[in-house]
């Protein structure tokens, strides 16, 4: 499963970073690395969004460094 | 408005305005405005109308600010391309590769209707004709003619791209297969409108910079020759004023990666098996999407790009680290394999960009403090890694390896046909798709003839010695395997 997380300017202004290091800590934790990989996308032309766009499967979501936890149990674990 | 009629020259006043908003915090007020600013009210100065300009401009200011030409959304399987054709720049060259023109004498030897194998040439009253029907492109009509009457046009993106992912649209403008493309630039700098262009993270370093964030840049070799006389140690000082926290020499993780690379490849030798390097990102997409039979050869070495992240990280786990190197398919590398490590990659043009508005002239600055070895350094030409692994190979006392240095990607292809076919003899394959090396990488700032006399002048420093440099340097404690 790859996870696409927006490195665009807007993006990275909403703190991009943080997102990816909170999601490549819970992958890490959950021993995902051989199954899930984490990858840096250009613009989905979602901007207007509150968090950072993530795309998993086809589907943006907005996912800020509060919600990564709730974002990785729902989408990625299939949990919650 | 400056007068702008050459590629480069429009490139860079895009990216000067970019870099010089995004400084200021005031890019997203004035980036719409950038189009107009670059352009005459009326005259048009490199296309047929100022109009035209002013969509192209936006187009280049899209990518500069990381964004995708207008017009082109996201989709799942590409995410990561970096190279885009702006379409309101494609010229739609002529769709048509073999064209008689009139050196046509209309001769009675008649050659090219006798080297055509396909019947496609008759003789008209006008001269000769292609059947386009029939015509298989073989180019025999083109050898033959006495007159070099019959030329190829092939347009310049399709005949360089080394895996043919560069085709038409409906409406005959160029359009890149992703799941093809390399991202290897190729088409980038052979395009003779400047209608391809790249993706840029730019504003993202400038932005964090701005903001006080800890930001560390890594230089690539070749960068010895690319800002005039400049040596590494004083692009290190004059980097560091443009607001980077602190800034390394990739040729110092290329040290480590050749003291890895020669320990993996003396292994791979005992058991009988090839290996490829790994550090070219052009050629690793190579092997990756197009010779998926191989990919058990590369090595499992990090490259040099990586090794020296992760020797900045240890030191620094706040850092965010951005690679500057002459290559395009560095930022897809970062992109899509290693965002968790590293944050950006940018290219010579873009830190040209940065010097230009900070008024800060590399060539100004004295320091002469070095970190790599020439071996290091040398992994920015063509037989460079193979060296230094043969030099890790002598320094250890082992028998030298056979090596097979493939210089650009048309070399690659032969020799990696033939580590497929089984038929290669040599131990190592050193891919490297651009041909002279990184030194004459896509987004190179001087012409190699030039920059050669810099880098070869500048690369002989007294560190030769790669696994005491290694040593010194703490990188027997950096994990160098691929994750």
């Amino acid at each position: 499963m790859d996870i696409y997380v927006c490195v665009g300017s807007s993006c990275h202004l909403k703190n991009s970073k943080a997102v990816i290091d909170k999601l490549n800590s819970r992958i890490k934790k959950e021993n995902l690395e051989d199954k899930v990989a984490l990858r840096g996308a250009f613009c989905m032309g979602k901007c207007s969004n509150q968090g950072v766009s993530v795309k998993v499967d086809n589907n943006v979501y907005s996912v800020t460094e509060e919600n990564a936890d709730d974002f990785f149990d729902k989408n990625i674990l299939g949990i919650g | 408005m400056e007068n702008i009629t050459d590629i480069n020259q429009i490139k860079m006043a895009v990216l000067c305005k970019i870099a010089e908003y995004a400084y200021e915090g005031t890019l997203d007020d004035k980036k719409d405005g950038i189009p107009d600013e670059l352009t005459d009210p009326i005259k048009p100065s490199f296309r047929c109308c100022v109009y035209r300009e002013r969509e192209i401009l936006r187009q280049r200011v899209r990518l500069g600010m990381g964004r995708l030409p207008a017009g082109l959304h996201y989709s799942n399987e590409n995410g990561s391309q970096i190279v885009y054709v702006m379409k309101a720049a494609c010229e739609g060259c002529p769709i048509d590769r073999f064209t008689v023109t009139n050196n046509c004498h209309n001769c009675l030897a008649q050659k090219c209707i006798k080297a055509c194998k396909f019947g496609a040439i008759t003789k008209t009253p006008h001269g000769a004709y292609i059947d386009k029907s029939k015509c298989k492109k073989c180019g025999q009509c083109v050898k033959a003619c006495p007159y070099n009457a019959i030329v190829d046009i092939e347009r310049p993106c399709i005949k360089s791209c080394p895996v043919e992912a560069v085709d038409m649209d409906s409406n005959d403008l160029a359009k890149i297969d992703t799941n093809r493309c390399l991202n290897c630039g190729q088409c980038v700098q052979n395009c003779p409108f400047g209608a391809i262009g790249t993706v840029s993270m730019m504003t993202n370093v400038i932005n964090s910079i701005t903001r006080g964030i800890p930001v560390y840049a890594m230089i690539a070799p070749s960068i010895e020759g690319q800002f005039g006389t400049a040596s590494i140690p004083a692009l290190r000082a004059a980097i560091k004023d443009l607001g980077f926290k602190d800034c390394y020499e990739v040729a110092l993780g290329a040290d480590a990666v050749a003291w890895r690379e020669a320990e993996e490849l003396a292994e791979k030798i005992q058991q009988g098996k090839k290996m490829t390097t790994s550090c070219c990102p052009a050629f690793y997409n190579m092997i990756q999407k197009h010779y998926p039979e191989v990919r058990d050869c590369v090595s499992t070495t990090i490259s040099p790009m990586m090794a020296t992240a992760r020797l900045i990280r240890a030191k620094d786990p706040d850092a965010e680290i951005v690679f500057i190197g002459p290559c395009i398919a560095k930022k897809n590398e970062v992109v899509s394999r290693y965002i968790d490590e590293i944050n950006a990659a940018m290219t010579f043009d873009e830190l040209g960009a940065m010097f230009t508005v900070k008024n800060i002239d590399p060539e100004e600055y004295e320091d002469t403090a070095q970190e790599a070895t020439r071996y290091g350094k040398g992994f920015a030409k063509s037989g460079g890694v193979a060296a230094a692994v043969a030099k890790v190979f002598e320094e250890k006392g082992l028998e030298p390896p056979k090596l097979k240095a493939c210089n650009g990607w048309a070399e690659c292809k032969v020799a990696l046909q033939m580590l497929k076919l089984g038929r290669l003899s040599e131990d190592i394959i050193e891919g490297m798709n651009c041909e002279g090396g990184c030194v004459n990488g896509p987004c190179k700032q001087t012409d190699l003839i030039i920059s050669r006399r810099v880098f070869d002048k500048n690369v002989n420093v007294d560190k030769t010695e790669i696994v005491k440099n290694c040593m010194e340097n703490g990188f027997e404690d950096i994990e160098m395997h691929k994750h």
